[in-house]
């Protein structure tokens, strides 16, 4: 597959993705298990981006190394304060207060 | 007598030895990268905020993206993913030697990156008749603060874009040299990651 078609198709799954994220978002009563769905979309848009458009696979390894930790680190995050919103609350409540 | 006690000449010693393609390269330039890195830091303080106010009101973060326009945000994201395709068709385009194909991707990308601004002002309209103004709550000044920055970096990326268009126009990149147009192509993409990941957190998730 030439370098311009698989850009092509790149493209047309990111927008896919997009889409289908989209409509997860019309759910009000959306639970643990749709944000987890919706991290891992976020990370699997991220990395289409970083790998094909950004083209990180041949990037030196810091840079790639610290992009990819930032494009993972978000989804982790979305999950963890999902699920241990409470205790990131009780942490920070120093800051709020 | 001069020849005589020189250094010997540079072309004597062996050539080093190429990378492994492991260590990899710097697509575009240092300098670019410096700032990609300033910008992902800057995010990333951001975002901090964000998951800080949303462990401290849940409530008010999961009603919130019922209040934003999910088609708005979609179009954000359409309009950038588009935008960020054309470049890298751009960029493509270059080292195949297609100076005019190159210009006209890059253009195409201008037109639907200028989408972004053009929906925010949709937006805001929409937003201010639904009263969703800096009086809205901890969720909707969240939101402001951080898409409002999020859209000074894509006017950046636009006067960029206008940048290696004209230098594209005036012939001053090459097969060989066009490190401008890949360090541009760097920046924008990853304005485009960051976008990838605002929208989930404002518009979709509950």
């Amino acid at each position: 597959m030439s370098g311009t078609r698989k850009l092509d198709l790149v493209w047309l799954l990111l927008v896919l993705l997009s889409v289908a994220g989209a409509g997860l978002g019309g759910r009000a009563d959306a639970g643990f298990g749709v944000t987890v769905v919706v991290a891992l979309v976020m990370g699997i848009k991220v990395r289409l981006v970083c790998d094909h458009f950004l083209e990180l696979g041949s990037a030196h390894r810091r840079i790639r190394l610290a992009v990819y930790g930032f494009g993972y680190g978000m989804p982790l995050l979305v999950i963890l304060t999902s699920a241990f919103g409470d205790t990131l609350a009780r942490l920070t409540g120093a800051l709020i207060a | 007598m001069t020849a005589s006690l020189a250094f010997p000449e540079r072309t004597n010693v062996p050539d080093p030895v190429p990378a492994p393609a492991a260590a990899g390269r710097i697509p575009g330039s240092k300098a670019m990268w410096v700032g990609i890195f300033c910008e992902l830091t800057e995010f990333a303080l951001l975002f901090a905020v964000y998951f800080v106010a949303r462990a401290h009101h849940p409530e008010a973060f999961r009603a919130g993206p019922g209040q934003l326009s999910l088609a708005a945000g979609t179009g954000y994201t359409l309009m950038l993913l588009t935008s960020g395709w054309c470049v890298a068709r751009a960029l493509h385009s270059m080292r195949a030697a297609r100076k005019a194909a190159c210009l006209r991707w890059l253009l195409a990308g201008f037109v639907f990156g200028l989408g972004y601004p053009l929906i925010k002002v949709l937006e805001l309209r929409w937003n201010f008749a639904h009263g969703l103004d800096g009086s809205g709550g901890v969720f909707i000044i969240t939101y402001y603060y951080l898409s409002f920055t999020h859209l000074v970096h894509v006017f950046w990326g636009l006067l960029g874009m206008l940048w290696v268009m004209a230098r594209t126009a005036g012939g001053a990149y090459t097969v060989a040299e066009h490190a401008g147009l890949e360090a541009f192509a760097c920046y924008w993409h990853a304005t485009d990651i960051l976008w990838l990941m605002i929208f989930p957190l404002f518009y979709v998730l509950r």
